[in-house]
Order: structure tokens, then C-alpha cells, then sequence
């Protein structure tokens, strides 16, 4: 076998927008249509089809961890269920040489009336081990899970921690050449996410050739070298991890409206004393530029500018209309609207967003989000959303 | 390491019909251990935490005598004809795979579906699914062939050789029901409501298929239609192997003169079973890669 684990040339998934037709008196239609030879070959995009996936290309080689990177609905799942074989590409070709695992739904393939012990040869049946293979590292799986007291008891009955705990111990305990991994590690408690990124360690090391998507970029920047940022189904950037993350969380989103409006946000930057810069300690001034730009003549335009959390709640906004006053431009003009922030936030990682309004109407023109990602660095034993600057009283 | 060949190996380029029947019984041999865990899985939660028990695998077949016996007693009346326990014999032996068939489908049908969370998210062959709600309907019917092999001398049934005919035929129905299960599992995931017409056809079968009455009741003509169903060989072979201890081998003429067996029915209904199974399996792997999407 060669050291290359996957090898992906050219690849291209369709999808379809909306409803397919499911009963056979929809199928008649459609296959009368496809006797005509009206209907598109899978090669062509349809009527509302659209391309998840759009010439992809690269490979991994055994003992590498490739991460994949990018905004929700980007296809970095489809990639994965491509791979996985779930999936059956419209055009190009890819290769997976081995054992192919994968962490996704850890406990899919869970019965709840069945025990936990019943439920582990089930599952690990399904992800194509062998009896001698599960009973060799039952007690292996059991004790990682970290379930021992319940392992005779039905499935159903357990949280689901414990479902989600017992599922990848399972996955992982398998000895695969390929593994795939989609976001599971935001199951159990802190502890088991911690052995689980150990585990994840040992089978790259161990030789596996790993896919990992997710949105934890320092769990990304810690266990692959190489870091794929897809972005409406392309490849967007390629390279080491620190690199391809840094990249993405600069921000260069595109606005919700397009460059092709009348008027659409161009562009946000984040930087202190003049030089961009993402990484701030609790306090440190920042500057936030949006910039406007117009095609068509503009009255009372609005920014906004707003802070998420990494759950995607948000924790501020504000707005230059009680600050200033609204802003018009001529066709051609643009305009950079700049916030000078305080960052008094607690340690962890946060998303800025910017809007444009039209004031008149109160109608919002135009978004980018995340526009720019924020690291806040603090020794202190500082945790939440916000930084009361805490110290010990001694009176 | 394995090579190429392994299962575990895939590559996009290579599709030829070979080929796919390599992966198809590569694919079930690599995970034989899936096939027996599903069965398995499929059997427990039947006979778990169920007031029936192992009762069940014998409840419908004895449903479908209960049923018989009522409809040959009434034709027996009408008839002023003698009910003899034959009858009731041959109606047992018919019970048996009537109800396999009936339950297999009926799982079978709803498998892909039923694991809907399993197939859009984890790779193994999808043909387990069916295959495995079709081998725990063999091991229903082997509880409900156990107890009517008990009961059989009791209704004047002598064992022979014709006992024999029960394996064979089984086998050939074991092939029909999953050709039509697999082919079934996966129209029934592209149009949801083939399951219904499935249920309207298995509801209203028993009225098509020689499980009630025996075919040559309908005069010769009306025997060989209703031989056209490929279960009514099987289920009137098993009868006529067993119960009037026939070989199927060679042709049966009644006292009247009328033809009651055919051995060409038999190779019908294995043209049905055998080569069906192999195009549906062929079409259900075909089309395995658009189950994600659709399902």
C-alpha cells in the first residue's frame, strides 16, 4: 500500500434545492422526462441543483491529520460523507486505501431496548469489526467510556452523555488506516473531551490518516499540520493549520448582499496602533474600520457593529446612530465608519459582526458575519463572557 | 495490509457488473459478523419485554390455520363433503411459509427506512438491512416449523422421505423473499408509498396464493393461473411432497384426470426466486449511493 491513505482528483457533488419527488406518481413525470432525455445527466447541474462540493482535490498520507475548516453549510460534512462512501460523487475520483472509520453520530446505530453490552457488538458490527475483535477490547471500550456500573443496563435509560461516551469509545477503539471526524468532541463533560483529543493523538501517531472538521480551531491547530479552509463547497486555502485558521479568522467573508449591490459592506478590520491584529488582552484598546462602498446614490446609511459569543449568542452591539450622525453617499463613494472598542472581555475566542442599515426605513441592507475572530488572552482565572477584573479582599 | 481487493479498499473509477457482485459478496462476507448482530438485535427486541414471548412466532401461522379451517369447513359443508384432518394438515404446512412471507416483507419493506439515521450517516452495505429482517423471519419459522413437525402425526401425516421437500423449497422461497424484500426496502425509500401497496397486496394475497384451498379446486385451467403467483408452487409443493407424499419431480394426474402438479412449476418459481435475487441485489447496490440523498 502507498503512503497516500486518500486521494481525492477533481471532485464534484450536486445537490438538489427543495423537494424531490417521492411517490411513484411523481416519479412517472420525471421518468417520461428522462426517456426524452430532458432531465440532466448526473455530470450537469438541473433545475435547482447547485454544487455542495466543487473541485476538490488533495490527499493524505498515513500518520496525518488534514483539518477542514469553514462557515456552517460550506460541505465540509458532504466531504466527509463522500469519503465515507455515503455519498456517491457526480464527477472526479477519489481513493481511500484501508480501514475507513468514522466519528460521526457515535451511537447511530444504538437500539435503546438492547444493554450496553449487547449494544457494543451492535455498533461495532456495523462499523465492520469482527466478534473476536470487540471481545478482545470490550473491557478496553467499557472502561473508557467510563460506564462499567451500567453496561447490563438497556440503553435507553442512560443520558445522553453516556450515550454519546460509550459511541466513541467504541469508534476509536477500532483500528482503522482512515479516519474521519466531524465535530463529535463537543460531547461529555471537560475530562472526556480531554482524553478524547489524547485518543485522536495516539491514532495519528499510531499511523491512521485523519480528516477532522470542527469549529474548535485549537483543537484543529493542535492535532493537524495541514488545515483545509473550504468555502461554498471550494477549496479556499490549503497549507498549515496556523496559517489556513488565521486566514479564515481574518475575516474575509463575503457581505450577505454581494459586491454586485448598490451598496454592501466591502470590508471590516480589526487592529491596534495601526497594525491588524486578532489577539487582545482583557482591557486592550482595538479599532474596528467597516467599510461602505456604493454604486448608487445613498441616504442615512447606519452601521452596526456587534460582538458573539463562540455559542453564537450575542453579548453587544452598538450602532453609529446614537453616535454620530447617519452618513450619505454619491454614486462611487465609500465610506469607513470606525469604532474604537475597550475589549473587556474574558478570556476565549468571540466573532465581530457589522450590519448596514438605511435609517429612513429602518431596513437592513446588508451583513457580514463573522466579519473578523477575536482571541482574548488572559492568565487571569477569569471565565464567562464578560472581565469584572476580580481581586481578593483582605479586610 | 490487503490490497486492492479488500472490501475495505474503495475506488470511484471501477464499475462493471463483475465487480459489483464481487463487492456485493465481498461486502457480506466482510461483515457476516453485521448480519448476525442485526438478526440477532432483530430477535431480541422481539422476544424482549413482550407478553407474547416466543409465543409469537407461532401466533400468526396459527392465525392463518384458525382462519383456514374455518374457510374448509364451510366448503366442506357446502360441499356435504367429510372435514378430514388432512385438510387441516395441509393448511398447517402452508401456514408456516405463508406467514414467513408475509412478516419478512413487511420488515424487509420498512428497513432502510426504519434505519433512516443509519444509512444517511454510517457506510456498511445496506443490504444487511433487508437480509437481516428476512433471516429473522427464518428463525420465527423454524419455532413455528418445530411446533407443527410435533404436531403433524397427530393430523395423519406419516413421516417419509417427502419430508425432504421442506428444506428445498425453503430455500427457494428464503431466495424469492429476499430478492422481493431488497427490491421492495429500496423503492420504498425513493416512493414512500410502495409500502402501502405492499400492505394491500400481502392483506389481500392469502386470497391469490394456495394457502386456504388447494389450487386445482378452481378446475385445471384456474390451477395453472394461480400458478402463475411463484409462491403457490412452493407452498402447494410443500404440501403435496409432505402431506400426500408426492415427488415433485414428476407430474401428478387425479382420478378425474385433471393435472394437479406440474414439475415445470417448480422450475417457474425458481425462476422467479433465483435469478430475481440476482437482479435485485444488483439494482439495490446500484443504487445504494443515492440512498443518503433520498432517504
Amino acid at each position: 500500500m502507498s503512503d497516500v491513505r486518500i486521494k481525492v482528483e477533481n471532485l464534484w457533488k450536486k445537490f438538489h434545492r427543495g423537494e424531490i419527488h417521492d411517490s411513484l406518481r411523481d416519479m412517472i413525470p420525471s421518468l417520461a422526462k428522462r426517456l426524452l432525455g430532458k432531465s440532466p445527466s448526473r455530470k450537469e447541474l438541473g433545475e435547482g441543483d447547485f454544487w455542495a462540493l466543487r473541485e476538490m482535490e488533495f490527499e493524505v498520507k498515513a500518520g496525518e491529520a488534514l483539518g477542514v475548516i469553514g462557515p456552517n453549510g460550506a460541505g465540509k460534512s458532504t466531504l466527509l460523507k463522500v469519503l465515507n462512501r455515503i455519498l456517491r460523487p457526480n464527477r472526479g475520483h477519489m481513493k481511500v486505501e484501508g480501514r475507513v472509520g468514522a466519528l460521526i453520530e457515535v451511537s447511530a446505530g444504538f437500539h435503546p431496548d438492547l444493554t450496553g453490552r449487547e449494544n457494543i457488538f451492535l455498533q461495532g458490527a456495523i462499523l465492520g469489526m469482527r466478534r473476536e475483535e470487540i471481545a478482545n477490547k470490550f473491557d478496553e471500550i467499557v472502561a473508557f467510556s467510563g460506564i462499567e456500573a451500567f453496561i447490563d443496563t438497556p440503553v435507553k435509560r442512560y443520558s445522553s452523555g453516556m450515550n454519546a461516551r460509550l459511541g466513541f469509545s467504541i469508534a476509536t477503539s477500532l483500528e482503522q488506516d482512515v479516519l474521519l471526524i466531524d465535530e463529535v468532541l463537543s460531547v461529555g463533560d471537560w475530562r472526556f473531551q480531554q482524553r478524547c483529543n489524547e485518543r485522536m493523538e495516539e491514532l495519528v501517531k499510531g499511523g491512521a490518516a485523519v480528516i477532522f472538521i470542527s469549529h474548535n480551531h485549537r483543537a484543529i491547530g493542535s492535532l493537524c499540520d495541514k488545515t483545509m479552509l473550504i468555502r461554498s463547497g471550494q477549496k479556499a486555502a490549503y497549507g498549515p493549520s496556523g496559517d489556513v485558521i488565521r486566514e479564515y479568522l481574518q475575516g474575509s467573508t463575503e457581505s450577505n448582499a454581494g459586491a454586485d449591490a448598490p451598496v454592501h459592506l466591502s470590508r471590516v478590520t480589526l487592529s491596534q496602533d495601526g497594525t491588524e491584529k486578532w489577539d487582545f488582552s482583557p482591557g486592550d484598546e482595538a479599532r474596528v474600520d467597516i467599510e461602505v462602498k456604493a454604486s448608487t446614490q445613498q441616504k442615512g446609511l447606519v452601521a452596526v457593529l456587534f460582538v458573539r459569543n463562540q455559542a453564537g449568542h450575542a453579548i453587544f452591539n452598538t450602532s453609529t446612530n446614537g453616535l454620530t450622525d447617519t452618513v450619505d453617499l454619491e454614486p462611487g463613494e465609500s465610506h469607513v465608519f470606525s469604532f474604537g472598542l475597550e475589549m473587556h472581555l474574558a478570556r476565549g475566542e468571540y466573532h465581530l459582526g457589522a450590519a448596514l442599515h438605511e435609517k429612513a426605513t429602518e431596513q437592513r441592507i446588508d451583513t457580514i458575519f463573522p466579519a473578523a475572530t477575536v482571541h482574548i488572552h488572559s492568565n487571569a482565572d477569569v471565565g464567562g463572557t464578560c472581565q469584572l477584573y476580580p481581586k481578593l479582599l483582605t479586610d | 495490509m490487503t490490497t486492492e481487493t479488500s472490501p475495505a479498499t474503495f475506488d470511484s473509477r471501477k464499475r462493471t457488473i463483475l465487480g459489483d457482485f464481487r463487492e456485493i459478496f465481498g461486502d457480506f462476507w466482510a461483515y457476516r459478523f453485521l448480519l448476525y448482530q442485526l438478526t440477532l438485535r432483530d430477535i431480541r427486541i422481539r422476544y424482549k419485554q413482550a407478553i407474547m414471548g416466543f409465543g409469537w412466532a407461532i401466533l400468526m401461522p396459527l392465525m392463518v390455520v384458525g382462519s383456514g379451517l374455518i374457510v374448509r369447513s364451510a366448503m366442506a359443508y357446502l360441499a356435504d363433503q367429510p372435514f378430514a384432518s388432512e385438510i387441516i394438515a395441509g393448511v398447517a404446512l402452508k401456514a408456516v411459509p405463508w406467514s414467513f412471507f408475509v412478516s419478512s416483507i413487511g420488515f424487509a419493506n420498512q428497513s432502510l427506512v426504519r434505519h433512516f439515521s443509519l444509512v444517511t450517516k454510517i457506510y456498511f452495505p445496506r443490504e444487511v438491512l433487508p437480509l437481516s429482517a428476512v433471516l429473522a423471519g427464518v428463525f420465527d419459522s423454524l419455532i413455528g416449523g418445530v411446533a407443527l413437525l410435533i404436531v403433524l402425526p397427530f393430523l395423519g401425516v406419516d413421516f417419509s422421505w417427502g419430508l425432504l421437500w421442506i428444506p428445498c423449497l425453503a430455500v427457494l422461497l428464503i431466495c424469492f423473499t429476499v430478492a422481493a424484500g431488497t427490491f421492495l426496502a429500496c423503492m420504498n425509500l425513493f416512493f414512500r408509498d410502495v409500502k402501502y401497496i405492499v400492505q394491500v397486496i400481502l392483506t389481500f394475497g392469502i386470497f391469490l396464493t394456495p394457502v386456504f384451498f388447494e389450487p386445482i379446486m378452481f378446475g385445471e385451467t384456474g390451477a395453472q393461473i394461480m400458478m402463475l403467483n411463484p409462491l403457490s408452487p412452493i407452498l402447494e409443493g410443500t404440501r403435496l411432497g409432505v402431506v400426500e407424499g408426492h415427488n415433485l419431480f414428476t407430474p401428478l394426474i387425479s382420478e378425474a384426470g385433471t393435472v394437479v402438479w406440474q414439475p415445470w412449476y417448480l422450475a417457474y418459481s425458481a425462476a422467479w426466486a433465483i435469478p430475481g435475487l440476482f437482479i435485485s441485489l444488483i439494482t439495490f447496490h446500484r443504487l445504494e449511493f443515492l440512498f443518503a440523498e433520498y432517504a
